[in-house]
């Protein structure tokens, strides 16, 4: 039953990074991909927050870092640069209805409603979108980050070396 | 500024140089991506160049292998349009520059080429956004009710917005009119059928207009030290999202919620 519950939720992140990737004008041949890497990153957090209770900023780094990861080799077989791919796979993840929230609460305190309640909860949802956005970059950079290269052409795997040699 | 003679080489390759960090940074390109695309294509041609990028305007000079500078010049970026087609052809065009030797010549061909560009056609891009709004709705535990308003009011708020910048109406102002409609749209549900808590579908069927590049670019930005380009784009989408509030919030006051 779960394993059912969860191929739908990849399916919906999967069409969700899909859609945005059409409304970025990606090429289309990165457009599988991006489904794929959509699909994997959504799941990844999905099943850290679920099954695993781990906090939804590093659950979202995790998926945000799986993306960025396998987004190299897709980079070089689709011959396109990995943000390409990475951008609109993390999309879904973008956290809009925190945002809503902390928006709605900014609205509400702004005119005259600032009970402590809602003010913690306004900073509470900001801060939350704030970190998570930056879990987010940090995750998609972060194979550029840890190998300190400039360019996802340089960064080949030993495999992709040797058929090269050949 | 030296008053080293502009060559002809010279002055169209940076003239390209300047088209080029303007393609990449209206396109929705980090502002680290802009500077190693033009590094590595003047490198190529054995000029350096500097930069300096900000959101509307770009400053660029390029310095011959003697270190005379022999281009300088700035441009004004036009409104800013995500397009990653743009941003992953320019940066295989850099690559051929470094790999094929192409000449400065074939270069601007190249760029002048990547102008006219290619977009899915528009029925497509409407129905697949309206597609991935759904299935934010689903993916917060929305209704198929739900979905089908939140697709038919991504479709038209999407709509909605095309048509006003088409209009030329100020950006912001066309995020407004986007969301506002969206709301309206999936807000009549929530007014009309009471029974059933529907305000998953009125907050998802806003989310596209969420400024996901913007926001995620000020961070890359800011990670690699590019902390005034962060900033700028960190205010332009905390400004899109209020606008996408207000729009809300305004159909929440004629619905009377």
């Amino acid at each position: 039953m779960d394993a059912v519950i969860l191929l739908e939720k990849c399916l919906w992140f999967g069409l969700a990074a899909t859609g945005f990737a059409i409304l970025f004008n990606v090429p289309s041949r990165t457009l599988l991909p991006v489904f794929i890497l959509g699909a994997v990153g959504g799941i990844t957090k999905v099943i850290l927050i679920d099954y695993f209770h781990i906090n939804i900023i590093i659950a979202t780094f995790c998926g945000s870092s799986i993306i960025g990861i396998l987004s190299i080799p897709f980079a070089h077989k689709r011959h396109a640069p990995p943000p390409t791919f990475a951008i609109p796979a993390i999309i879904p993840m973008v956290p809009g209805v925190l945002a809503y929230k902390m928006m709605q609460g900014l609205i509400y305190i702004a005119s005259g409603d600032a009970n402590p309640a809602l003010i913690s909860e306004t900073v509470t949802h900001g801060l939350k979108v704030m970190f998570i956005l930056m879990s987010l970059a940090a995750g998609v950079e972060l194979p550029m980050l840890i190998t300190r290269k400039q360019s996802a052409k340089e960064l080949r795997f030993k495999k992709t070396y040797k058929k090269e040699e050949h | 500024m030296s008053n080293f003679p502009m060559s002809k080489d010279a002055k169209e390759l940076g003239a390209t140089l300047l088209e080029m960090s303007m393609l990449l940074m209206v396109s929705g390109a980090s502002a680290g991506r802009v500077r190693n695309t033009i590094d590595r294509v003047s490198n190529g041609f054995g000029y350096t160049a500097d930069l300096l990028i900000s959101q509307r305007t770009i400053i660029i000079s390029v310095y011959n292998p003697d270190g005379h500078c022999v281009f300088n010049s700035f441009k004004r970026t036009q409104p800013h349009h995500i397009n990653f087609t743009t941003v992953s052809e320019i940066s295989r065009i850099s690559w051929e520059v470094v790999e094929n030797k192409w000449t400065i010549y074939e270069l601007h061909e190249a760029v002048e080429k990547l102008k006219s560009g290619t977009h899915y056609p528009r029925l497509l891009v409407l129905a697949f956004t309206a597609l991935a709004g759904a299935s934010f709705c689903r993916l917060l535990s929305g209704q198929p009710i739900d979905m089908a308003f939140v697709f038919l009011g991504t479709f038209i708020g999407l709509f909605v917005r095309q048509e006003a910048m088409r209009l030329r109406f100020n950006f912001y102002l066309c995020v407004y009119f986007a969301a506002l409609t969206s709301s309206l749209i999936t807000g009549a549900l929530v007014h009309f059928d009471q029974n059933i808590n529907h305000e998953i579908a009125l907050v998802t069927s806003i989310l596209f207009l969420i400024p996901g590049i913007p926001l995620i670019n000020a961070f890359s930005d800011m990670i690699e030290g590019n902390l005034q380009n962060g900033l700028i784009r960190g205010l332009h989408g905390f400004i899109i999202s209020f606008t996408i509030a207000l729009g809300l919030f305004t159909s929440i006051a004629i619905y009377r919620f």
